[in-house]
């Protein structure tokens, strides 16, 4: 009778386990939410997959698991021990960042973030995200919550699309290098080119206003990052990231592969409308803490 | 044996994958005390249908007579339109039923648990959210 119990708990077990992951791979098929087509009215061969080619990284991509997402930054691809008190402040995983220098511990310590160890409720942060101010990169693709990017590739460029605050970002492949002395960007200036099968970005020129992930860790004007992308099978991107950055970490960032996979979806329309969010911290979030305008 | 082991490590995942979305909102368990539920009841001033985030303004009315004006955060519209929700749903001078997570300040405001309608209707419906994440116990964030 014991055994039996066990082993109804272990399907109850697995059921739940990966069910959360088909809802990941279901995304976007159950509503109807702005900017979206109902499933009857979309043809009916959409889903019908197209050759594979490594060098083909078009379509419509996002984080195979939900779980984890929330606790982890943009070079980290593990889901961390949220309770576990006695993992740095900053970031807990393999590839928490390297130490700061003088420079950047200021900088960090002036963030208040409203997730991690650090959290202080978003009335009383100044988190970016509170008021739909730019988030920049690589911020924008891990703050997407599970929510799709999609990737378009052109003669001389790709164009990575973010569902998430409607972000577009532009890598140049006509052949130009990066720019020098630039006017620093939001999103800064980003080259890539093909090594075998690993296409291989190039960014520098970001705004130094924008946190690396929602935990508050910075970065400087002079941050080079370099991505390396790679389309093992049709259904599957990986990412490896490095952030050198030496005004403000001593060594470089190397992160841990990240893995994508593709959507069964679209994008669909989800800004971040600054007068909506203004009213709605007026009325909700800063009345929560007793911040709300008079 | 090997079947058991399995299953221990199913279970640690499954419950790793639902218990997280619990923490996961923006603030929420610094803002709100998640281990505190209330049930109000009173009339919606105002339906924030709004991107990224959308909230009720409602009226709570005691028995003496005095009003309080009450506030509840949700999640964003792509999802909440996921759960059965929509910028129809409510409207001024509906009267509702709503439970959520009470602010740590003492201020009248709420995390959304849900809220069921004059009619009956008890949303955000239970099933998926536009993120995936599900909505077991934390429906609308």
């Amino acid at each position: 009778m014991r055994n039996r119990f066990i082993d109804l708990l272990a399907i109850l077990a697995m059921v739940l386990a990966f069910s959360a992951v088909t809802f990941a791979q279901t995304y976007g098929t159950k509503g109807y939410s702005p900017g979206a087509w109902k499933p009857e009215e979309l043809p009916k061969d959409l889903s019908k997959p197209k050759p594979y080619n490594s060098h083909d990284l078009a379509g419509v991509w996002s984080s195979p698991t939900k779980a984890g997402y929330f606790e982890r930054h943009a070079l980290n691809d593990k889901w961390l021990d949220i309770k576990d008190k006695s993992i740095p402040d900053q970031m807990r995983s393999q590839t928490y960042p390297p130490p700061m220098t003088e420079w950047a511990k200021a900088k960090f310590e002036a963030t208040k973030p409203s997730y991690g160890p650090r959290s202080v409720p978003p009335g009383l942060g100044n988190d970016d995200v509170s008021t739909c101010d730019p988030m920049g990169y690589p911020r924008d693709l891990y703050e997407a919550n599970l929510r799709p990017f999609e990737i378009v590739q052109a003669s001389d460029r790709v164009l990575i699309h973010m569902q998430y605050h409607d972000i577009w970002r532009t890598i140049w492949t006509d052949g130009r290098g990066l720019p020098k002395d630039a006017d620093l960007a939001w999103m800064g200036y980003s080259v890539g080119k093909w090594d075998g099968d690993t296409f291989v970005i190039m960014s520098t020129g970001y705004d130094d206003r924008t946190w690396l992930d929602h935990f508050g860790n910075p970065h400087s004007d002079q941050m080079v990052l370099v991505e390396r992308w790679r389309h093992p099978d049709a259904d599957t991107l990986t990412l490896d990231m490095t952030i050198t950055d030496p005004k403000a970490y001593t060594a470089p960032w190397v992160g841990e592969t990240v893995t994508f996979v593709r959507a069964k979806a679209a994008i669909f329309e989800e800004l971040c409308v600054p007068s909506e969010e203004e009213h709605f911290n007026d009325k909700i979030r800063d009345a929560a803490v007793g911040t709300a305008k008079p | 044996m090997k079947f058991k082991s399995a299953a221990c490590l199913a279970l640690i995942l499954a419950f790793a994958l639902a218990g997280v979305p619990l923490l996961a909102h923006h603030g929420t368990g610094v803002a709100y005390d998640t281990e505190k539920t209330v049930t109000l009841k009173g009339t919606v001033t105002e339906w924030i249908w709004a991107n990224p985030h959308c909230g009720i303004l409602f009226d709570v009315t005691d028995d003496k007579g005095n009003v309080e004006h009450w506030g509840a955060e949700l999640g964003n519209p792509h999802a909440l339109s996921m759960s059965g929700l929509s910028k129809d749903i409510l409207k001024p001078g509906d009267k509702i039923t709503i439970s959520g997570h009470l602010a740590k300040s003492g201020a009248p405001r709420i995390v959304l648990r849900e809220f069921t309608t004059a009619d009956g209707r008890t949303l955000p419906e239970k099933g998926h959210k536009g993120n995936g994440a599900l909505l077991t116990d934390e429906p609308g964030q």
